[in-house]
């Protein structure tokens, strides 16, 4: 099992980051199958920027850093969207949006389906008052959008993640099912007994 | 955190008006902090006080909606840098919605509350997308290419761990749904011998999947997901381990207890047996050796695959039919 390398790196200008920094990406040990790639580096958004969206001079005296850190970045074999929205061509915009941006961040499409839409009908009587013979009925009707990722680590999920949820529109909800793979953990690995077939002090 | 990359893109907004040399007047778009254009506070449409009447305060004459003085090459993501509602005089475009009056066509764009209420993605132009997600490549980690196929992941990370996330508008962010964690792992990637994998399936019960052998544990009686994430981990922990333990107790498994079906000792295996022995009659006598010897040969031994297989299987006519050829073959018919 190769240890993660300890990677610690501090940008301070801002202009490199927007120039495109591409060797952000992992030191994975090659293509063979039989090594697990574990030094996988995430990069955490820094916590202290002193940017604000009011102040006319933005950007030349900040600096903001990107701090690459030696934790192992999850890693997640499926990311499924479900938006679900009143309204079929809000929808559709926004289907739009996120598979764009999932593809200019580099992130595996797996499918885009259309859930058929769930129409929610109530009769209510017509009058405050009596007249049962008149009635009015209301329905709501619940459109659905799946899109499905997969194969994506923790920092790109939780980047687009929010970037595709602070641009949610106004109405539409969204449920992000998630599914993280995990190796098997050390304690499961070998039975923790010795070579007893019948245990009695340890079976009260 | 997640506010500085909104003030990126913000800023980057921002910076790409600057940097196009601002054609129209900054003050147009006004800001909570900057200071109000109008210093009259006197004359708000308050009467003076010895005026008779209402003096109105005169209104400047409107000019001319922005969208004339737009350019065709403008940079569109700095006039809608972020989600604002929908300004007919700064978008340049012919729009009608609504529905026709009679003979006529859908109302226009000016005045038009159609346009106003329904969300627009004026922000989310594919040239604004592609600026946020400039700015946004920094913070993302590649995929590892070594993983590229699903029985590659299936063999180095077994353990699949199953979260959901809920968003919504409402009073609060929060959906006690959010707290179910589901952990998937398949019984043949765990290290267990036959007794310990027979002992796991009855211990876990109906979370077992047949068709998938996948393992299920849904683990939602803790507040917080990491907890409910511990708590699942540890339950796969104890399972492994319990089940490697043999009691004093398994001992006493009988034949019902028994997951599949197996001849030997069976009435089955009785039967056949004493059928054949009375076949053979005279000659030989009773004893075990001929029971053995009975055993040994290649018909009842097709029988014992044909009953094993239909008991196991369940009826189907491939079984049915292999158990009438070995029964036919067994009793020389």
């Amino acid at each position: 099992m190769a240890a993660p390398m300890a990677l610690r790196r501090q940008l301070f200008d801002l202009t490199r980051i927007l120039g495109g920094i591409s060797h952000l990406g992992p030191r994975a040990v090659g293509a063979c199958s039989g090594h697990r790639p574990c030094n996988i580096i995430r990069s955490r958004l820094p916590l202290a920027s002193s940017t604000s969206f009011h102040t006319t001079t933005v950007f030349s005296s900040t600096p903001s850093s990107i701090t690459v850190t030696e934790e192992a970045d999850t890693l997640f074999q499926k990311v499924s969207l479900l938006v679900k929205g009143h309204d079929r061509s809000v929808l559709d915009s926004y289907e739009l949006f996120a598979t764009m941006a999932a593809k200019e961040l580099n992130i595996t499409i797996n499918e885009v389906h259309e859930h058929p839409k769930d129409m929610d009908r109530f009769t209510l009587l017509k009058s405050v008052h009596i007249f049962k013979n008149h009635r009015v009925q209301y329905e709501m009707r619940t459109h659905y959008r799946c899109i499905e990722l997969s194969h994506i680590t923790g920092c790109t999920a939780q980047v687009y993640l929010e970037y595709v949820q602070r641009n949610l529109p106004e109405g539409v909800a969204m449920a992000v099912t998630k599914t993280a793979m995990e190796k098997v953990p050390d304690h499961i690995l070998e039975p923790m007994w010795e070579d007893h077939p019948i245990d009695d002090k340890l079976s009260q | 955190m997640a506010s500085h990359t909104r003030k990126a893109f913000l800023c980057l907004g921002r910076i790409n008006a600057s940097g196009l040399g601002l054609q129209r007047p900054a003050s147009r778009v006004s800001y909570a902090t900057d200071k109000p254009i109008n210093s009259s506070a006197g004359n708000k449409g308050f009467p003076d006080r010895g005026g008779r009447g209402f003096v109105r305060r005169p209104r400047r004459p409107v000019g001319e909606p922005r969208t004339e003085k737009m350019p065709v090459d403008q940079d569109w993501t700095a006039v809608y840098p972020a989600a604002t509602p929908f300004r007919p005089n700064s978008v340049p475009l012919p729009l009608r919605m609504g529905y026709p009056v009679k003979g006529g066509v859908p109302p226009e764009k000016k005045g038009n509350l159609e346009l106003m209420k329904i969300p627009n993605f004026l922000h989310l132009t594919p040239a604004a997308i592609k600026k946020h997600c400039e700015a946004l490549k920094p913070f993302c980690t590649e995929w590892p290419s070594a993983l590229d196929t699903d029985a590659t992941c299936d063999e180095h990370f077994p353990i699949k761990v199953d979260g959901t996330d809920y968003v919504s508008a409402g009073p609060s962010v929060r959906n006690p749904s959010a707290r179910v964690v589901h952990l998937k792992v398949k019984l043949s990637s765990l290290n267990l011998d036959d007794h310990a994998s027979k002992k796991m399936l009855k211990l876990v019960g109906n979370r077992y999947c047949k068709d998938t052998d996948i393992i299920t544990i849904k683990a939602d009686s803790c507040p917080l997901r990491q907890q409910n994430h511990d708590y699942a981990m540890y339950l796969l922990t104890v399972l492994y381990h319990e089940s490697w333990k043999t009691e004093a107790w398994e001992a006493e498994k009988a034949v019902a207890d028994m997951e599949e079906y197996s001849w030997e000792d069976s009435p089955s295996q009785r039967n056949i047996l004493d059928a054949l022995v009375r076949m053979k009659a005279a000659g030989e006598g009773e004893g075990e050796e001929v029971r053995e010897q009975l055993l040994g040969r290649r018909e009842v031994q097709e029988y014992k695959d044909s009953v094993t297989r239909l008991k196991n299987e369940g009826e189907s006519e491939s079984s049915m039919l292999q158990y009438k050829e070995a029964v036919k073959k067994v009793l020389n018919l």
